[in-house]
């Protein structure tokens, strides 16, 4: 049923409130694109709004890197946090549940409850740790794409997703062109640069590094903090901006008491950082972090004859790709290559620049010009 | 329609004339996507628009033309040669910062290309500098000159000579009075007040 004739009388946006997540279960061995096999997988997943009756309504969203299925909406009534794509998702919103079926789930190999490093092996009945196959952005979109066979949903209205979101989006339609409508990557790239590689190969070696990951063997109970802690803290600087930390934090210092240890939090976005890094350690798993940045340094859409244009003629859908001029991790150029490729193939591409000044992570803030943009293109 | 919403779609029909069902077309500086969405629908085109301006690519998104957001000669540069079949600059090419680059970069990327715009040898143009010391300020060019983009104005016959230098074969031009209504053919340079050309390499 749809419901998209009441929007006009509802106020301008509401909230999802109280949503549940729901595992979907496989008891299908899995193949990977590196050719490893787990016997079964699950896939956490969240859903908003409601399927219509043609079932023409679904809207996929993809996460990022450290993100999960949990979009929009709380978990219980106490819970003082909303999911992380919050203000995009409701009732009235950009991705306006009343008109649309959001799913969201978490990827295969993240630690988030779907299938990852973490998860129980049912051969051996202990943790995969590095027995989890060679993990890639293909993999992931081919979980999801299991995911909605098992919904009954044939095609998608759009997928939507911003930096690994990005790129899985730009998998989906090239590897399932039949099935999206419609598609918006934003803060991506066809492949990673040297910088980014370079970034996440710092924070792998905070990790591996650490004498507490035991060559991935840790006990759940005592993960490879200080490493994760590091890799966190040093790819959240590249999250944001020079110009946004300097607006937020600036030299402010933390305490002025200079009878202190001598390195001990002194400036104000130290003792952000730290916090940053200590709260992801209690939320993320070490292993799942070096399979994930792993799974995005080896994504190349220009394939192994270094052809961009060879990959994205599958493309079907029009598509609305968006860069961010203080993305210093995903720069507009990388977002630009992807649709000046797409426009030399003849294919209905978008690209706009946002100007802000929140570095990579401007896709997850509000910004009235973003929300215009997602908005209109997912009416046409 | 608002008089100068008219005047401003007066030379979509005449860009049209020149263009086939189907064929693909590049508006560089595009604004809202109005003259891309006219030959979409009455010529069936792929069509592409180019403009630096994020507001204008939203409006592009309202109207289903797909567009860049971006800077022109850039853009040029990422086209193999003739990877369109127009590429139009409608009143763009007074805006640009180097003209005779961009030009001769639309014509590697197009087959064709369309210029248009406003003759500034046009006799009241003229006289609105000779009489009143002020540049053209009217229902098109409503602004004044401080809040306008740095405008480059030239005239028929600067263009002209232009083409002749770069041996630019003009295929077509129609001339428009100062109405830009009536086609006016005789002394355009004096008696035109809009100018459309067809331009091949």
């Amino acid at each position: 049923m749809n419901d998209s004739s009441q929007v006009a009388l509802r106020p301008d946006e509401g909230e999802v409130g109280l949503v549940e997540y729901v595992d979907f279960v496989s008891k299908e061995p899995f193949h990977f694109e590196s050719g490893g096999v787990i016997p079964e997988l699950t896939l956490r997943y969240e859903t908003y709004g409601r399927l219509n009756a043609d079932k023409s309504n679904a809207l996929l969203i993809c996460h990022a890197l450290t993100g999960n299925h949990h979009c929009a909406g709380v978990h219980s009534l106490d819970e003082r946090k909303q999911g992380w794509w919050n203000f995009m998702v409701g009732p009235g919103k950009p991705i306006d549940i009343t008109q649309y079926f959001v799913i969201c789930s978490n990827v295969l190999g993240g630690c988030s409850g779907s299938t990852g490093p973490e998860s129980i092996n049912p051969a051996t009945g202990k943790r995969y740790n590095l027995d989890f196959p060679k993990l890639t952005v293909r993999d992931m979109v081919k979980a999801q794409a299991m995911l909605l066979d098992h919904l009954g949903i044939e095609n998608l209205h759009a997928v939507i997703g911003g930096s690994m979101g990005g790129m899985q989006t730009l998998q989906w339609v090239i590897d399932y062109p039949e099935r999206v409508g419609r598609y918006i990557a934003m803060a991506c790239c066809a492949r990673h640069n040297a910088q980014a590689i370079a970034f996440n190969d710092t924070g792998r070696q905070a990790i591996i590094s650490d004498p507490a990951w035991k060559e991935g063997d840790y006990a759940v109970d005592q993960p490879p903090a200080e490493g994760l802690s590091v890799a966190r803290m040093m790819a959240h600087i590249t999250y944001l901006s020079d110009a946004g930390l300097e607006a937020r934090f600036g030299r402010k210092r933390r305490n002025e008491d200079q009878s202190k240890e001598h390195f001990e939090v002194e400036f104000e976005v130290e003792s952000y950082l730290r916090y940053q890094g200590q709260s992801f350690v209690s939320r993320f798993d070490a292993n799942t972090y070096l399979y994930l940045t792993k799974a995005l340094d080896r994504f190349d859409l220009h394939g192994p004859d270094g052809s961009l244009d060879e990959t994205l003629s599958a493309v079907q859908a029009p598509g609305l790709v968006v860069g961010f001029t203080s993305d210093w991790l995903y720069p507009p150029q990388g977002n630009r290559e992807v649709v000046q490729s797409l426009l030399r193939l003849g294919k209905d591409a978008t690209y706009a620049e946002l100007e802000m000044d929140d570095g990579h992570d401007s896709f997850l803030l509000r910004a009235p010009q973003l929300h215009q943009l997602i908005r209109q293109f997912l009416a046409r | 329609m608002h008089p100068s919403a008219k005047k401003r779609q007066v030379d979509f029909q005449i860009i049209a004339r020149w263009i086939n069902e189907g064929e693909s077309v590049l508006d560089l500086g595009c604004g809202r996507g109005v003259l891309l969405e006219y030959l979409m629908q009455t010529k069936k085109v792929y069509g592409v628009g180019v403009d630096i301006n994020l507001d204008k690519i939203i409006s592009c998104v309202k109207r289903r033309v797909p567009a860049y957001q971006g800077d022109i000669k850039a853009v040029l540069s990422s086209f193999q040669e003739d990877a369109f079949d127009h590429v139009i600059l409608s009143r763009t090419v007074e805006e640009l910062d180097s003209p005779d680059t961009i030009l001769k970069a639309a014509l590697r990327v197009g087959k064709r290309v369309t210029v248009s715009f406003v003759n500034h040898g046009y006799w009241k143009n003229r006289m609105n500098y000779f009489a009143q010391g002020r540049r053209t300020q009217n229902e098109v060019y409503p602004k004044p000159w401080y809040e306008t983009l740095p405008s480059n104005p030239f005239s028929v016959n600067e263009f002209e000579s232009f083409c002749t230098a770069r041996q630019i074969r003009i295929a077509d031009g129609v001339f428009l009075a100062g109405d830009w209504q009536s086609e006016q053919s005789l002394f355009p340079n004096l008696l035109a007040g809009y100018a459309i050309y067809d331009l091949e390499k």
